[in-house]
């Protein structure tokens, strides 16, 4: 056994979705097993950061990591599993772009306050806050601090690959480890694998038509009519800004895409794309004769029933957008 | 890869507030393998000689001009580099004379600037892909649709330089609405016998061989694009051989069917087999299907038996439904009149005595329903004819703008009413004059001067009040300070030039914009006036707004002018190649970038469910481009890589 190649699975910011996900190879799993000796995954396993240090570098083989890295532990156990792999995969939206844990950026004064000081069930008279340091009489208790910004992974290590999702479908993980494994050739460094290279559209089996847009629906205020494309009847579909590779199956089922598997290949920006296409498509009427301010005027009616901008358009990308998430 | 750099001094324009060796000193680590060089003027026969010369012996792969805005010289330095070898897209130049040296304070300031600017151009050109003009075949016919004093002058003047024109025309008769007044503004020239020249020109003239005129005819459908459109043509039948007919109108005598007739505005009756008036051209009767009883179903065949030369009416005629290929289109479909009925106080299709300017003058034209007979007041001496302008116009509730020729109307009443029926009493009832031009004050001089003729300015058009008392009609202003009233035997009202009926039709078949008020919008109003926002279709006459004949033919004869400069037969149609392109493996077929381009350049492959993009349409504004959400559309020679670069280096 211990000449089979090395797997470690790290977790950083994020929910463990992404280690059901890898549950959900179900009988691969097997093969994975078959192919890997796997050496470190917080999830299943008690080896400890003290061992992955004691390897030497290079000697695992494969490396998926998921979150975003959002603590100083975070950023530390990255940079240890980037010296101590061959291969460092991104496994998952939060490690991708920095995920759902990213829209934390929205929010400058971090989440401590409003858990320990303002939580109305959380009397907190003397203001205690967690530290990063402190002191008690057995000794110094330490705590990883915080990073000032939610960042995705390849901001802080190199990444080879990644595999977008929220998380990846299995199907779609297997065909991304298998030429791993099978050491076939793979695509360029900083490739996406397993997904595709185009938007979720591509795979929705939807009616498109031209699209216009004149007000938009929340899920529960409409019953969408199963055939035509979510996003002509108003509901905010981030499909056509999404990397195809999910198989549609939320539009499929009239659940609008939240755009979890990030930008399509190419695209910068996912909610900067999105924000163009609607731009391109709102429909405010004829505007021939009119003010720029009876113009910005409609064009905010339209945008009044869009709640939450921020978590529509970057609800997974908002650490990997241009302006990761940074406040003016 | 070798890029050039040339600074140009514009002769110390630039240079004395940019210092060259600051730059060259900036510019040394941009890129590996820089060549830099300065010249006086770059747009000189020595700078471009010089230029060229240089790029040959340097081996320049790649080149950046720091000089003027592109749109001065852009074009000259891309020559300059085909003919040293060099795709001329390899180029980018760097504004650092309108940009730069006219507007920073401070040589230390604008240096620095430039250097940025030429530093983003140089990662900006390293990232230019060659890019090839390609060309296709173009059909030289041009369709005009619309038969109006615009539309024929255009067809005219493409016949005339031996080219066909297609003139589709709704009604059954040529020369549009002119051709129905008896005299024109502003020298009283008489319409018909100024306007007959031009129509027997089109129909028998040297060049008439050129034109096909179809009448009774309307556009239904059009595909395709510049040099290559296939237009579909209903035609509703005549019902009269208009090669045999001689014009003698027996058929009309016999016809035992008649109703209201609408080129009188209503004013006279007309028989079902009719010409719309005398003189009207062609000189063939037609049909009205409504009112002939054959065509109901009845057993008449009067006007068959009336008709000397057998077989020219013809019953039996069905509907054609015509495809035709042409080249270039010219929209010529005229305008209409304000509804003066939106506006109930005037009375307006109510009293009998209260007609529009359009009405009037069939009333005054010899070929009208009283043969040119005006009859004013009831006969205890002269009457008094209220002239009400500005009916519907500078009116936000209405029209807000000046129509700008119904003055001129309103004064050629004024003399026509005084020829006619000498004594008459005029009131002109306005809210402004406007009679701009060089010949155009003449008419109105006149009436100023005329004894008999009164001006009275009304605040508003909803400020008058017309009714009828003891057979005359009786007009109430509503001043601020109290109401005037004015009684009159006739009013005549002067409407808002409106686009014709139906133009939204034409314009949503055509995919052609129209402004805010339903007129064809143009190019651009000023610099670009006949050509519409469509490639290929062209504007002319008071379809793009309110004109006179001279503008209208104006218009017609630089529509014809712009067709026959670029549209010419043999000549290869040139497609620039900065266009947006569709990476069909990257497009998912969302559907988001159709029904954006301003151009219908956009369309969808329904098999591939692909977005693709005519190249011959596309303008490269990069609507699409920007819009595309999936990154799979790319503007040529303004590539998302091409862009970023550009910025990062200019804010590195």
């Amino acid at each position: 056994m211990a000449n089979k190649p090395q797997l470690s699975i790290y977790w950083a910011a994020s929910c463990g979705g992404c280690e059901i996900a890898i549950l959900n190879l179900h009988e691969r799993l097997l093969d994975l097993d078959a192919a890997f000796d796997l050496v470190f995954c917080p999830c299943l396993l008690d080896t400890k950061k003290k061992d992955i240090e004691a390897l030497p570098d290079r000697s695992i083989a494969l490396t998926l990591v998921n979150g975003a890295l959002r603590t100083g532990e975070n950023r530390e156990m990255a940079r240890l599993l980037r010296r101590k792999s061959q291969l460092l995969i991104g496994f998952g939206a939060c490690a991708h772009q920095g995920g759902i844990p990213a829209l934390a950026n929205l929010d400058p004064a971090g989440p401590l306050p409003a858990i320990y000081l303002e939580g109305p069930t959380t009397p907190n008279p003397a203001r205690t806050l967690p530290l990063p340091e402190t002191t008690v009489p057995e000794g110094t208790l330490q705590l990883p601090p915080f990073l000032g910004r939610v960042a995705p992974l390849a901001e802080e290590v190199a990444v080879d690959y990644f595999i977008p999702g929220c998380p990846p479908e299995p199907e779609q993980v297997w065909k991304a480890l298998d030429p791993v494994i099978q050491g076939k050739p793979l695509p360029p460094l900083g490739s996406a694998l397993g997904a595709g290279r185009s938007a979720v559209c591509a795979e929705c089996g939807r009616r498109k038509r031209e699209k216009k847009i004149s007000r938009f629906h929340r899920t529960w205020e409409i019953v969408p009519d199963p055939e035509q494309c979510l996003l002509d009847q108003g509901l905010v579909c981030m499909g056509p800004a999404t990397r195809d590779g999910c198989g549609a199956l939320c539009p499929q089922v009239s659940m609008p895409c939240t755009g979890c598997y990030g930008p399509p290949e190419g695209v910068a920006d996912q909610g900067a794309a999105m924000v163009a296409a609607l731009g391109s498509i709102l429909d405010i009427g004829p505007i021939t004769g009119l003010s720029p301010e009876e113009i910005a005027a409609r064009i905010d009616e339209v945008l009044g029933s869009l709640p939450d901008a921020a978590g529509t358009f970057y609800k997974y990308s908002l650490a990997g957008s241009l302006l990761k998430g940074r406040l003016p | 890869m070798r890029i050039g750099v040339y600074f140009c001094r514009c002769g110390g324009i630039i240079s004395e507030k940019i210092r060259e060796e600051a730059v060259r000193a900036g510019l040394a680590a941009v890129a590996a393998d820089l060549h830099v060089a300065a010249f006086d003027f770059l747009c000189s026969e020595e700078g471009k000689g010089f230029l060229a010369q240089d790029l040959r012996e340097h081996g320049v792969e790649r080149v950046v001009i720091g000089a003027c805005s592109p749109r001065e010289h852009e074009s000259t330095f891309r020559r300059v580099l085909t003919g040293a070898g060099l795709n001329p897209f390899l180029l980018q130049m760097a504004n650092v004379r309108e940009q730069i040296a006219w507007v920073t304070d401070g040589e230390g300031e604008a240096t620095a600037k430039a250097v940025r600017y030429l530093r983003a151009a140089v990662r900006r050109v390293s990232l230019h892909q060659p890019l090839l003009k390609k060309e296709i075949a173009v059909c030289p016919e041009v369709l005009v649709i619309g038969g109006g004093p615009a539309g024929l002058k255009a067809a005219l003047t493409i016949a005339q330089a031996g080219r066909k024109a297609i003139v589709v025309e709704k009604s059954p008769i040529i020369g549009g609405l002119p051709v129905r007044y008896e005299e024109l503004f502003p020298t009283l020239e008489c319409g018909p016998c100024m306007l007959e020249p031009v129509l027997d020109e089109v129909l028998h003239g040297e060049a008439a061989a050129n034109i096909e005129l179809l009448t009774l005819a309307e556009v239904t459908g059009l595909k395709g694009f510049y040099g290559n459109f296939t237009a579909t043509i209903r035609r509703r039948p005549r019902y009269v051989d208009g090669t045999a007919c001689i014009g003698c109108l027996q058929c009309a005598e016999a016809c035992p069917a008649s109703a209201a007739n609408p080129f009188n505005y209503g004013l006279s009756e007309r028989k079902a087999i009719s010409v719309p008036f005398d003189g009207a051209l062609p000189n063939v009767p037609f049909i009205e299907p409504g009112l002939c009883l054959h065509l109901s179903g009845e057993e008449c065949r009067a006007c068959r038996e009336a008709c000397p030369l057998e077989g020219t009416i013809r019953l039996d005629e069905g509907e054609e439904l015509l495809e035709l290929q042409a080249g270039a289109v010219v929209v010529a479909t005229g305008a209409g009149l304000y509804d003066s009925r939106a506006i109930p106080g005037l009375g307006h299709g109510i009293l009998p005595g209260v007609h529009t300017a359009a009405e009037f003058e069939r009333l005054l034209a010899a070929n009208g329903p009283t043969g040119g007979e005006l009859a004013i007041g009831a006969g205890e001496g002269p009457g008094t004819v209220a002239i009400v302008h500005c009916v519907g116009s500078l009116d936000p509730a209405h029209r807000e703008y000046c129509s700008g020729i119904c003055c001129q109307v309103a004064f050629k009443f004024n003399q026509l009413i005084r020829k006619k029926v000498p004594g008459t009493r005029i009131v002109h009832l306005f809210r402004e004059i406007v009679v701009a031009g060089k010949e155009d004050s003449f008419l109105y001089h006149q009436a100023r001067q005329d004894e008999d003729t009164v001006f009275c300015r009304y605040p508003e058009i909803g400020a008058l009040g017309i009714r009828l008392e003891d057979g005359r009609m009786v007009i109430e202003i509503r001043h601020q300070g109290g109401t005037e009233t004015i009684a009159a035997d006739l009013v005549v009202l002067c409407p808002a030039v409106v686009p014709a009926e139906g133009s939204g039709e034409l314009a949503s078949l055509l995919e052609t914009p129209l402004d805010r008020w339903g007129f064809f919008e143009e190019m651009h109003g000023r610099v670009d006036p006949v050509q519409s926002k469509v490639k290929g279709i062209y504007l002319a006459g008071s379809c793009q707004g309110p004109m006179d004949i001279r503008q209208a033919m104006g218009q017609g004869l630089a529509a014809a002018g712009a067709i026959l400069s670029r549209l010419v037969p043999g000549r290869r149609l040139e497609l620039p190649p900065i266009t947006a392109v569709v990476a069909a493996d990257r497009c998912s077929g969302c559907g988001v970038c159709q029904g954006l381009c301003p151009f219908k350049a956009m369309t969808f492959d329904p098999e591939r469910r692909v977005a693709a993009v005519s190249e011959v349409l596309c303008q490269g504004c990069g609507t699409c481009v920007a819009a595309c959400p999936a990154g799979a559309i790319t503007g040529n020679h303004f590539t998302d890589a091409a862009i970023t670069a550009e910025i990062e280096a200019l804010l590195s």
